[in-house]
């Protein structure tokens, strides 16, 4: 090496150390570890490890509707098995086909279940699910910072999630509460009424599909459970006819496979002083659904 | 392999160590480790491709030698000639077949064909080569690793600067020797392009996408800021690569073709185009312009006129095969109309005499560019003439939705610090050759507030690069 190229070198790496080692303690000291865009699944994966959450009987899986509507409390008093809820906000079907996959292997459930509702079907597919599952698993496990550059999540966007977003407390299976007083509701989510479907559900229904016959061939029993959604959502003849194909388009896929659909939409049983927005339910509504859901589910957990 | 990606950064650390302190002092080894080093480059995103740069090459390679060592001149002409259709059939079946078949035909059964990265790029780089030795302007690649390396060379490969064979190919013949202020200015060159790319470029694609995407259910005032982002963005992100290209290249002992010469700052059309995308308004000057311009010397300003429209439509069409680049290409024609009327083509206009003036004057040919790059970013012309019509109504003075406002934010504050820091910089290359700032310090900080800026105010979603796909 010529003396001119071992300056530069040097050089360069004295400029680049101070960023390199403020970077790291902020990431490993102050903010949370980033792993995707998705504002909680690298929370999740944090979780899952400082629980050691070993092989499961049942596994939770879903957006925010599975995380916050299914009490883990509630599923432990009734089932005693081993079960984790491993649903992270803002996921879409497309996604959890990608999760599942890993997962599925990883953990060796009998049962999967799936609370949906609307929401799970708008988006499109998030790349950076798929970025962490084709990963080695030693860097997943313990280089989390090549994601952050991977996946570009910017600092202040950290900072914002950390601060001022609602916060999300797991308890020891992966659940979380959602409380949110009468006074403190968002009246734009309140009164928002997302359009469905979107150029994104067809993707969406067809991942369904593959996530019902996948879990089919691993000899997993799926169990989807269409969530509560309020009833001023399908205020218009046109719109309780859209929700209508949807709960028979899910209930056609996942009984093609021999999974089981449960459909809990009861504008009279979840009333809208339940929710917090057009698809969430308080912490009341959710004990109510859970209870609901597990009334279901001991006739088909062994 | 994105240049904003991480396994580029290991790749290109790799290539570097390898290059100045493996094979430093045989220039042979480094020019067979630039070869490797781009077809692997290339590879990363379809390796079936890099047969048909490989093809390319091989071809163009010995009819270089075969136009150079004939003597006959209809026999050169023949040789150039089977190089020309090689270069512009690839083009033409790879890039415009499809388009031609549904515009022309109707046929809406056409065939699935996939684009090679960069095909545009060096295809004119063989091109420029068969041309430049047909006109003796210099003389074929006795090595074939040389010429091979000059059509793949990876920082350019993908989206130019589109370098000429008399610029790149003694520099791969040349013994290279490290030269760490040229280094050092190179890596200077890759932050600003990173500052560009990532801060600017991709925090507005965020709203101009979401904008372009719903545009009639959004007001017109929502639609008139996206084509000032957009205007802005297609500069940030196609200049922004051009920094880290030509930084690459810097930092390997190269000193590649200068693709941008602060634009914005033009005073009109045609120095907007002398200052934009250089290295493909150059190739074409050299070898389509000019020769059409003295075809049609006899018939005066009607000539001049003409050759200036047939030259905007190629480069129009050179984007991609869309009517919108066509017209887009046209319009840009178009506009030169009422300088060769009042003959005033060629005048460089004088910046400093006049700054109220001057800051008209670019005003002026920003906001016709807000309109001219509006075709330019639809799908269709019938989505840019109807963004046209939208901007004609009382919805122009409406509030609208930003859904992202820090990283609007960001973007704001950073376009503001690129303009300032490029009109104090427009006499360098770059904004970031500020050795006129004696203390070490300043210069210091100066760089970290950067990396920071860029660190803390980067988009959460990296968009391919604008001119990948042409």
């Amino acid at each position: 090496m010529t003396k001119p190229v071992n300056k530069f070198l040097l050089k360069a790496l004295l400029f680049a150390l101070p960023v390199f080692v403020l970077f790291e303690l902020m990431f490993r000291l102050g903010l949370w570890p980033v792993i995707t865009n998705s504002g909680l699944f690298d929370a999740k994966v944090r979780h899952i490890k400082q629980q050691h959450v070993g092989d499961i009987k049942l596994m939770a899986i879903g957006s925010s509707i599975t995380l916050y509507e299914l009490k883990s409390d509630l599923v432990k008093q009734n089932f005693d098995i081993p079960y984790y809820n491993f649903a992270s906000w803002g996921i879409q079907v497309s996604d959890m086909r990608v999760v599942l996959n890993d997962y599925v292997n990883e953990y060796h459930p009998k049962y999967v279940i799936m609370c949906a509702t609307l929401g799970e079907f708008r988006g499109a597919a998030n790349e950076s699910y798929l970025n962490y599952f084709n990963t080695p698993r030693f860097i997943r496990n313990n280089l989390p910072e090549y994601f952050y550059f991977k996946n570009y999540n910017s600092i202040h966007q950290l900072i914002w999630r950390k601060y001022f977003e609602y916060p999300i407390n797991f308890d020891r299976w992966g659940g979380a509460p959602l409380t949110i007083k009468r006074k403190d509701i968002n009246r734009k989510m309140w009164d928002a009424h997302d359009v469905f479907p979107t150029r994104y559900t067809q993707a969406n229904y067809i991942a369904l599909d593959s996530i019902a016959r996948f879990l089919s061939a691993k000899g997993v029993k799926f169990i989807f459970a269409q969530a509560p959604i309020k009833k001023s959502y399908a205020n218009t003849p046109l719109y309780q006819q859209r929700l209508q194909a949807h709960f028979d388009k899910c209930r056609q896929i996942i009984e093609s496979h021999g999974g089981i659909y449960l459909n809990y939409y009861s504008t009279a049983v979840f009333t809208d002083s339940l929710f917090v927005d057009q698809y969430h339910l308080q912490d009341a509504g959710a004990r109510i659904f859970t209870t609901e859901v597990i009334g279901n589910l001991k006739s088909i957990i062994k | 392999m994105l240049f904003t990606s991480i396994i580029f950064a290991c790749f290109f650390t790799v290539f570097f160590l390898l290059h100045w302190c493996v094979f430093s002092g045989n220039v042979r080894l480094q020019n067979l480790l630039v070869l490797a080093g781009s077809y692997l480059f290339y590879a990363w995103w379809d390796w079936h491709f890099v047969f048909l740069l490989i093809g390319s090459s091989l071809l163009n390679y010995l009819l270089g030698i075969g136009i150079y060592k004939t003597k006959n001149e209809k026999y050169r002409s023949l040789l150039l000639w089977i190089g020309l259709a090689q270069g512009l059939g690839c083009l033409l079946f790879f890039k415009y077949f499809n388009f031609f078949l549904q515009s022309f035909t109707g046929d809406f059964a056409a065939l699935h064909i996939i684009l090679p990265l960069g095909i545009s790029f060096y295809t004119f780089r063989t091109l420029s080569y068969l041309l430049d030795i047909k006109h003796r302007k210099v003389e074929p690649a006795t090595d074939w690793v040389v010429f091979f390396s000059y059509v793949s060379f990876f920082p350019s490969l993908i989206s130019g600067p589109i370098d000429r064979p008399g610029l790149l190919m003694p520099q791969l013949v040349n013994k290279r020797i490290f030269n760490s202020a040229q280094a050092s200015d190179g890596l200077r060159q890759i932050l600003w392009g990173l500052f560009k790319k990532i801060v600017i470029a991709d925090n507005s694609a965020t709203f101009t996408n979401d904008v372009f995407a719903h545009y009639h259910t959004l007001p017109a005032s929502a639609l008139l800021f996206a084509m000032f982002l957009f205007t802005i963005q297609v500069y940030a992100d196609f200049s922004g690569y051009s920094d880290i290209a030509i930084g690459l290249a810097s930092l390997l002992g190269f000193k590649i073709t200068r693709n941008f010469n602060y634009p914005f700052f033009a005073q009109n059309i045609a120095d907007f185009w002398r200052r934009w995308h250089i290295s493909l308004t150059g190739w074409m000057t050299d070898y389509v312009f000019t020769p059409l311009s003295v075809y049609f010397r006899d018939y005066g300003k009607w000539g001049l006129t003409l050759a200036i429209l047939i030259n905007f439509t190629l480069i129009g069409i050179w984007h991609g095969a869309n009517w919108t680049f066509i017209f887009f290409g046209f319009l840009n024609g178009c506009l030169f109309i009422p300088l060769i009327i009042r003959g005033t083509l060629n005048k460089k206009k004088k910046v400093q005499q006049r700054p109220f003036r001057t800051f008209l004057n670019m005003a002026g040919m920003f906001l016709l560019l807000m309109f001219t790059f509006l075709i330019f970013r639809a799908d269709s012309l019938a989505m840019a003439f109807d963004c046209y019509r939208k901007l004609f109504s009382v919805s122009l003075f409406s509030a609208f939705p930003i859904t992202e406002k820090v990283n609007m934010a960001a973007a704001l504050i950073a376009i503001i610090i690129m303009f300032w820091a490029e009109w104090k910089q427009r006499d360098k290359q770059h904004a970031l050759q500020i050795e006129f700032v004696q203390k070490r310090p300043v210069r210091m900080l100066i760089y970290y507030g950067l990396v920071c800026f860029i660190l803390v105010f980067s988009a959460t979603n990296i968009t391919d690069f604008v001119y990948f796909k042409f």
